[in-house]
């Protein structure tokens, strides 16, 4: 017998598993976001190309510090560099690369780290990372530029739409879109092009339209943080880790839908708004609310294991958010909402576990 | 498909079963030194040895004699020479015998045309004495036969269950010895009739069960006066396991229904020692697993090393990561190549690591996963954590007993966490 000899090691039943693994999801994560990092460096070129190279280099050379002084190996799990490119979507582009290198190192030596390494952290390290960012540089992290592909030159500073939307409110134009034109907010060409052969062949078909301004969104053709910036990129993402099931689907259905519903009755203080009118469309489009609620919120290690308590909490933070953008002004109130309800989560678990939780099977024993 | 069963909370998908076109089951060749251990699969307790080293033994021939509750007779898978008796200890403590045979002499069994007892004339007292001369043992958990049905007596009215269910995308030998030894189980059946008293037997078969098939199990059993109840329960592991056969049977209301479930392979065995007076010494073994060249099912002897099985199959055709024996779910592993086929041998499994999908064991991620997959509805990171922490109370108190070792949790967990294996030895802590 050729064999005989061969030992093979010692493993525990089940034999099978699941092709998931927790590597495996982190490092698909990562991989989905890659066409958002691509586009926003055609948008933005080296403004965009600083930040992202900055924060993840300081995700991953603090991951490796750490674990020398732990004396273990685990870059290879793929979180730092997931925290690094999170950290890196939710910073404007040309902002000074030490901000976003300062967010990552936090994310990973303070909440990764001291909270007891991976699955041990309460709050999500990539959006503790941004809070960080908020609450240390509030100045440069609100100072947007226009892209490249649109100014035509590197850095030109705008704001948002966003908060340019918000400063416009009580213009008194019908839609926050014209407003903004109105307001001198560049359209680009292919915008327009786009938009009108889709109000011809499809919209006009349904008697609708779209208006002008929702395409360039979609594509990044505005100001915004670097993950806005390929909203488009984004949903496809999204929809990735939906099909194949990586995140609770329950949570960033539950984020948008109760933020686009009290969005649309009372309309986050855009010009044009009315109560039942809100623009919900651009209310979900922007302030990195998509990218944070699949990819952030859905955490597992921050988020409510049962799924029925994640759809309260996914609420909860559509809510929150939705408070923060309407009555607080800011962009970023995405971040503090999730990160609110992550303190919250054991709390949630404790209350909520013994009304929703796994009930035990009826056995005859 | 008419009304197709299932149970209600938790359960996992596995991938597609891999396709299996069978022809007749064939005998594996005898091996050159048999194996045979002594010591029952569940309960550890070993036989009385009836041989000595140099004794020249006959196929079928009585080596080892059962040593009271927990033990069975033990015989000659092959015809040949004792070779060696050990009585000693396994790696990690546990006491373990074996009897190694040399293959010489000539066959008495093989070869020969199976001899047809008329059993109908026996009564209950004499099949009951075959049973435990013959030493069938239940193939899915090792058990006495006799032992089983000897602690039924009494049972008004008991519900048989013929379980030909396999939920694992490999094992198919239950489903194959249904197909092509139907008259004999369904003879089995009626002897299992003669000794329950029962009136009616429910037949448990997975949702791809040929149709054509169940029609002409049904006329066999009308011809053998025994009255088939057909149902057909959804591919959903663990549907297979005995308890969520009868939760599923009773509609999930948490009633006991059923109170014997033996799968075709044990129902052959019995067949063979009542009608052809043949000793269990055989085993019907699936062979497969991505490894291997060839996924085939043989009829060996107990005894034969798996190393041997798998060569006949072709062989491997790339390194197995994992061998296992027995379903992948629940299954041992296999340390070498030299373990023998046992009487609850069904299938050894060479694994490769794009089947497996093992890696790195990483710190619970809360997925959740594991709560999803648990058909007793545990929380099984939970149990992790208190196991972790050594809190064996604390998780008794969350429902650490009631749960199965089904492994589906393990299976879908994330972060490669040995949560059965945990609970099991937690389990075992507990009780000291
Ligand atoms: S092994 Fe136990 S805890 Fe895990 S799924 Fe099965 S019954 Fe539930
Ligand atoms: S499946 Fe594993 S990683 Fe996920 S919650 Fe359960 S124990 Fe934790």
């Amino acid at each position: 017998m050729m064999y005989t000899q061969k030992e093979f090691p010692d493993t525990h039943a089940p034999h099978l598993h699941d092709w998931r693994s927790t590597s495996k999801v982190v490092w698909i994560c990562s991989l989905v976001l890659l066409p958002v990092v691509v586009w926003s460096i055609a948008l933005y070129r080296w403004a965009a190309i600083t930040v992202w190279l900055s924060s993840v280099a300081s995700a991953l050379l603090t991951q490796l510090v750490v674990d020398g002084l732990f004396k273990r190996f685990t870059l290879r799990d793929g979180t730092a560099l997931l925290t690094g490119l999170l950290v890196a979507s939710a910073m404007p582009p040309a902002i000074s690369p030490f901000i976003p290198a300062a967010a990552s190192a936090f994310a990973i030596l303070v909440v990764k780290t001291l909270f007891g390494g991976l699955g041990g952290n309460w709050m999500n390290p990539s959006l503790a990372g941004i809070a960080f960012a908020y609450a240390n540089w509030p100045v440069a992290m609100r100072e947007y530029v226009l892209p490249t592909v649109l100014a035509g030159v590197d850095g030109l500073s705008s704001s948002t739409p966003l908060a340019f939307a918000h400063g416009l409110a009580g213009s008194g134009q019908a839609r926050v879109m014209d407003a903004i034109r109105q307001a001198g907010y560049p359209l680009s060409g292919m915008d327009e092009s786009l938009t009108g052969f889709l109000n011809d062949s499809i919209f006009s078909h349904l008697g609708a339209r779209l208006p002008e301004g929702y395409i360039d969104l979609a594509v990044g053709f505005k100001s915004g943080a670097l993950g806005e910036s390929a909203l488009f990129a984004v949903i496809l993402a999204s929809i990735i880790l939906l099909a194949l099931r990586l995140v609770k689907y329950e949570i960033p259905l539950a984020i948008l839908g109760s933020f686009a519903i009290l969005a649309g009755i009372f309309g986050t203080g855009l010009p044009g708004e009315f109560i039942m009118g809100g623009d919900v469309l651009y209310a979900l489009s922007g302030g990195g609310l998509i990218l944070a609620a699949f990819f952030m919120a859905t955490d597992p290690v921050s988020s409510p294991v049962d799924r029925k308590i994640a759809t309260i909490y996914g609420l909860a933070i559509g809510v929150l958010c939705f408070v923060f953008r309407r009555w607080g002004n800011h962009t970023e109130g995405i971040a503090y909402a999730i990160l609110i309800m992550n303190v919250l989560t054991p709390t949630l678990e404790r209350r909520l576990e013994p009304l929703l939780g796994p009930k035990p099977a009826r056995t005859s024993v | 498909m008419s009304n197709v069963r299932s149970f209600r909370h938790g359960g996992i998908l596995l991938p597609q079963r891999i396709h299996f076109d069978h022809g007749p089951i064939e005998n594996a060749f005898l091996p050159i030194n048999a194996i045979v251990v002594l010591n029952s699969a569940s309960t550890g307790r070993t036989s009385r040895i009836a041989v000595t080293e140099g004794e020249e033994v006959r196929e079928g021939q009585l080596i080892a004699r059962f040593d009271g509750k927990g033990t069975l007779n033990a015989h000659s898978p092959i015809p040949g020479i004792v070779r060696k008796i050990i009585a000693g200890k396994n790696a990690d403590g546990t006491a373990v015998s074996t009897i190694t045979i040399s293959l010489a002499g000539s066959f008495s069994v093989l070869g020969k045309k199976p001899e047809r007892y008329l059993w109908k004339s026996l009564n209950k007292t004499d099949i009951m004495h075959i049973v435990q001369e013959k030493g069938v043992a239940r193939v899915s958990s090792g058990e006495s036969l006799y032992d089983i049905l000897h602690d039924m007596r009494g049972t008004s009215a008991p519900r048989f269950v013929l379980n030909a269910l396999e939920m694992d995308p490999y094992c198919r030998a239950e489903e194959a010895i249904l197909l092509e030894r139907s008259a004999d189980i369904v003879d089995a059946c009626a002897i299992l009739k003669k000794i329950l008293q029962t009136a009616t037997m429910t037949v448990a078969l997975g949702e791809s069960f040929p149709e054509a098939e169940v029609a002409s199990l049904l006329n066999l059993a009308e011809k053998a006066e025994v009255h088939f109840e057909i149902q057909r329960f959804r591919r959903r592991y663990p549907q297979d396991m005995p308890s969520l056969i009868d939760r599923t049977l009773s509609r999930n209301s948490g009633k006991a229904v059923v109170s014997l479930m033996l799968e075709p392979s044990t129902m052959a065995a019995l067949h063979d020692a009542v009608v052809s007076n043949k000793a269990h010494i055989e085993q019907y073994v699936y062979i497969g697993g991505g490894a291997v060249k060839e996924s085939r099912i043989l009829k060996a002897r107990i005894g034969t090393p798996i190393g041997d099985l798998f060569e006949e199959s072709g062989g491997f055709t790339g390194r197995p990561e994992v061998i296992v024996v027995n379903d992948p779910l629940r299954g041992t592993m296999a340390g070498n190549l030299d373990v023998a086929v046992e009487k609850t041998t069904r299938a050894i499994l060479a694994l490769t690591h794009d089947e497996t999908h093992s890696a790195r064991e990483l710190p619970c991620v809360r997925c959740g996963a594991c709560v999803r997959a648990c058909p007793e509805g545990l929380k099984p990171w939970a149990l992790n954590k208190y196991a972790m922490a050594g809190l064996v109370g604390e998780a008794a108190d969350r429902g650490l007993y009631r749960c199965t070792s089904c492994g589906a949790c393990a299976y879908a967990c994330w972060s490669r966490i040995p949560l059965v294996d945990r609970f099991e030895r937690m389990k075992s802590q507990g009780q000291s």
